[in-house]
């Protein structure tokens, strides 16, 4: 039976989002919030800089990157006393002078550069991780307008949901104070 | 230059934007000079740099070739022309990191516009630093097994307790998340280049590297936290490494290392050469690139203003080495910085590194020389030198006189010194005039941003811009 299918239908469906583009970022703020509270769940922006209150407006909750830092700096923290501990006293101890073996004050530095090295890597790494990116393609990238994104131009896109209406979305972002609106249909590769 | 500003109300602060724009100007205005083709400029400029860069190669295959016994080092002057660069290099790199981190935690509106060309600076002179301890092994190849704790047949891991060993990853640390910090603000500027370029090379090109970037609301969210919170690492990181690397020397017991002071006043002494070399680099940049409209005069007068702080920090720094040695009796640390600093055979760079270091700056409490052109780039090329002399008093003068007499040597580099000095100069060129040539040298997304926050912001638009 999936063999049927699969000569059929590649299985795959063409994700649709209306693409809609606004004047100002405070007018893709309260566009933002106006389609939201029409009851549309799958929004994204897309603007050249990042704006303030366009979290709300998404309805996006706490960001999660914080707690992904924490734990990268613990780890490295960790990891590095561990290390010393490890090389200096379990390893390979070495009676130099009668000295400890184990001297905390000495592993203060490496401690705390690893703890730095492993939260700043958690940070830049956990964001590319979050974001899904490196993302070639992307079906916002159809629409020739998008060029603008990262330059001057401030989107909502509005993903549909596979049997969904395009226009009654249209209306809706029309209303909300949109310049202008297209569909954008992914492409099947 | 020094016109418009005269004309000015001195009470009245001055814009941190020239001229009324919109995202696409800024846009257009910022990424102009990487789509413009290398003028004649640019090229004389590239010429003398990989001129000077093949010079360090030279001398880089010269040093692995004969082995260190090359350079000028000898007993007691075991550390020399090696340490001295690298001090110098990091240090430079450290004002990239202030101005893109301190800056930004401090809310610090004017270092949006310089920020991204001063954490290039810090990336190349980090690279040009850490080849001078790699070097200095002789045999870099086989550094892994006593620089890195790797887990050979040997079973001899590095000394924990030795502060060399800390530097290691220090510095190592500082350049990895310099990389990240640079690399993470430059995607949404990769991504402007990607829409903005013309031919489709380009736009694979930079599009490869934006990574698909389309400015997802989504995404916006978690970044702006990813790039505070490197921001907020940073901060303490840059830090440590210059104390670490004053720890290099202060955890010695030689007369004119061993003092408590070394951290603050190494910090200190980074930034203000840092700041020193963004200037340097940043106003003739401004000038031929089309940025005016950015780094404006306010800039200028606000960095210009930074030197001098930190000149004077640098300043009681000195003078808080002079007192301790006089005032804690010891015959050793009196007589280095009373006989051999002032009269001994090396006195010419001290002299030079009090004039750079402590007077130079002092020009600055002057608003007309805070901001023409000219004073501050021959003031901030003396601060330079005045720095490199003295990293030069601190290794050279300290250890080629010290307990005893019959130990006392004089240093003179060789050249393989000199053609390594001058060669990362070279290396920090070429990368430098490749980054302006490839990458926007202004941020322009947090340009856009803060062009939006200034028309939204009731203060600035009546009294100018405030920070």
């Amino acid at each position: 039976m999936s063999q049927v299918d699969a000569h059929e239908d590649s299985g795959f469906v063409a994700r649709r989002f209306v693409l809609a583009e606004f004047a100002t970022p405070e007018a893709l703020l309260a566009g933002t919030h106006k389609v939201r509270e029409a009851g549309y769940k799958n929004l994204d922006t897309h603007t050249p800089m990042p704006i303030h209150g366009l979290e709300a407006a998404l309805g996006l909750g706490r960001p999660k990157i914080p707690l992904i830092v924490l734990c990268g700096a613990i780890a490295g923290a960790c990891i590095a006393y561990a290390m010393i501990y490890f090389c200096n006293v379990i390893d390979f101890p070495i009676n130099i002078g009668n000295r400890p073996m184990h001297g905390p004050p000495a592993n203060i530095p490496i401690t705390f550069e690893l703890a730095i090295l492993l939260a700043g890597g958690s940070s830049f790494f956990g964001f590319f991780t979050l974001a899904k990116l490196p993302q070639p393609y992307h079906p916002v990238f159809e629409s020739e307008d998008f060029t603008r994104c990262a330059v001057d131009a401030y989107f909502l896109s509005v993903e549909l949901p596979p049997e969904g209406e395009a226009d009654k979305v249209f209306a809706e972002v029309q209303t909300a104070g949109a310049l202008s609106a297209e569909l954008v249909t992914e492409s099947e590769r | 230059m020094a016109a418009p500003n005269l004309s000015r109300d001195p009470l009245e602060p001055l814009p941190l934007l020239e001229g009324k724009h919109t995202d696409k100007t800024i846009n257009d205005s910022l990424l102009e000079h990487v789509w413009r083709g290398a003028g004649k400029g640019w090229w004389a400029l590239f010429a003398c740099a990989l001129s000077a860069l093949s010079l360090l190669g030279i001398a880089i295959v010269w040093t692995l070739y004969k082995g260190i016994g090359v350079w000028g080092n000898n007993i007691p002057v075991g550390w020399a022309f090696g340490i001295i660069n690298f001090v110098w290099w990091i240090g430079i790199g450290h004002a990239g990191t202030l101005i893109s981190a301190i800056l930004l935690l401090f809310q610090q509106k004017w270092r949006t516009s310089i920020n991204r060309f001063a954490e290039a600076m810090t990336l190349f002179a980090v690279i040009c630093a850490l080849l001078f301890p790699l070097l200095h092994t002789g045999r870099p190849w086989f550094a892994a097994y006593w620089l890195m704790p790797y887990p050979s047949v040997q079973r001899i891991w590095p000394q924990f307790k030795s502060p060399l060993t800390w530097d290691v990853f220090a510095v190592s640390t500082y350049f990895t998340i310099s990389l990240l910090f640079w690399y993470l603000g430059l995607v949404p500027d990769l991504a402007a280049l990607r829409d903005s370029s013309k031919s489709k090379t380009k736009r694979m090109i930079y599009g490869l590297f934006a990574m698909g970037w389309r400015g997802s609301g989504r995404h916006w969210a978690e970044y702006k936290w990813a790039y505070l919170l490197l921001a907020g690492l940073s901060t303490p990181l840059v830090l440590s490494v210059h104390t670490i690397v004053s720890f290099d020397f202060a955890v010695s017991v030689l007369p004119g290392w061993h003092t408590t002071i070394f951290p603050p006043y190494f910090v200190a002494g980074a930034v203000f050469s840092g700041f020193a070399m963004v200037l340097t680099w940043m106003l003739p940049a401004r000038e031929f690139l089309g940025l005016k409209h950015v780094v404006t005069l306010k800039h200028l007068d606000n960095m210009a203003k930074i030197l001098l702080v930190t000149g004077m920090m640098v300043t009681y720094g000195y003078v808080m080495e002079h007192f301790v040695a006089w005032y804690s009796g010891n015959p050793y640390e009196y007589s280095e910085f009373f006989r051999v600093r002032q009269h001994g055979p090396m006195a010419p760079i001290y002299w030079l590194m009090m004039f750079c270091n402590c007077i130079v700056p002092q020009i600055f409490w002057s608003r007309r020389a805070r901001t023409n052109i000219l004073v501050l780039w021959f003031a901030s090329i003396l601060i330079n030198v005045g720095m490199w002399c003295e990293r030069f008093t601190i290794v050279i003068t300290s250890l080629h006189r010290d307990f005893i007499p019959s130990k006392w040597e004089n240093y003179s580099p060789t050249w393989v010194d000199v053609s390594l000095f001058i060669g990362t100069i070279g290396l920090f060129s070429t990368l430098f005039l490749l980054f302006l040539k490839f990458v926007p040298a202004v941020a322009v997304t947090e340009i856009k941003e803060l062009r939006h926050e200034l028309d939204h912001d009731p203060t600035a638009e009546t009294a100018g811009v405030t920070h």
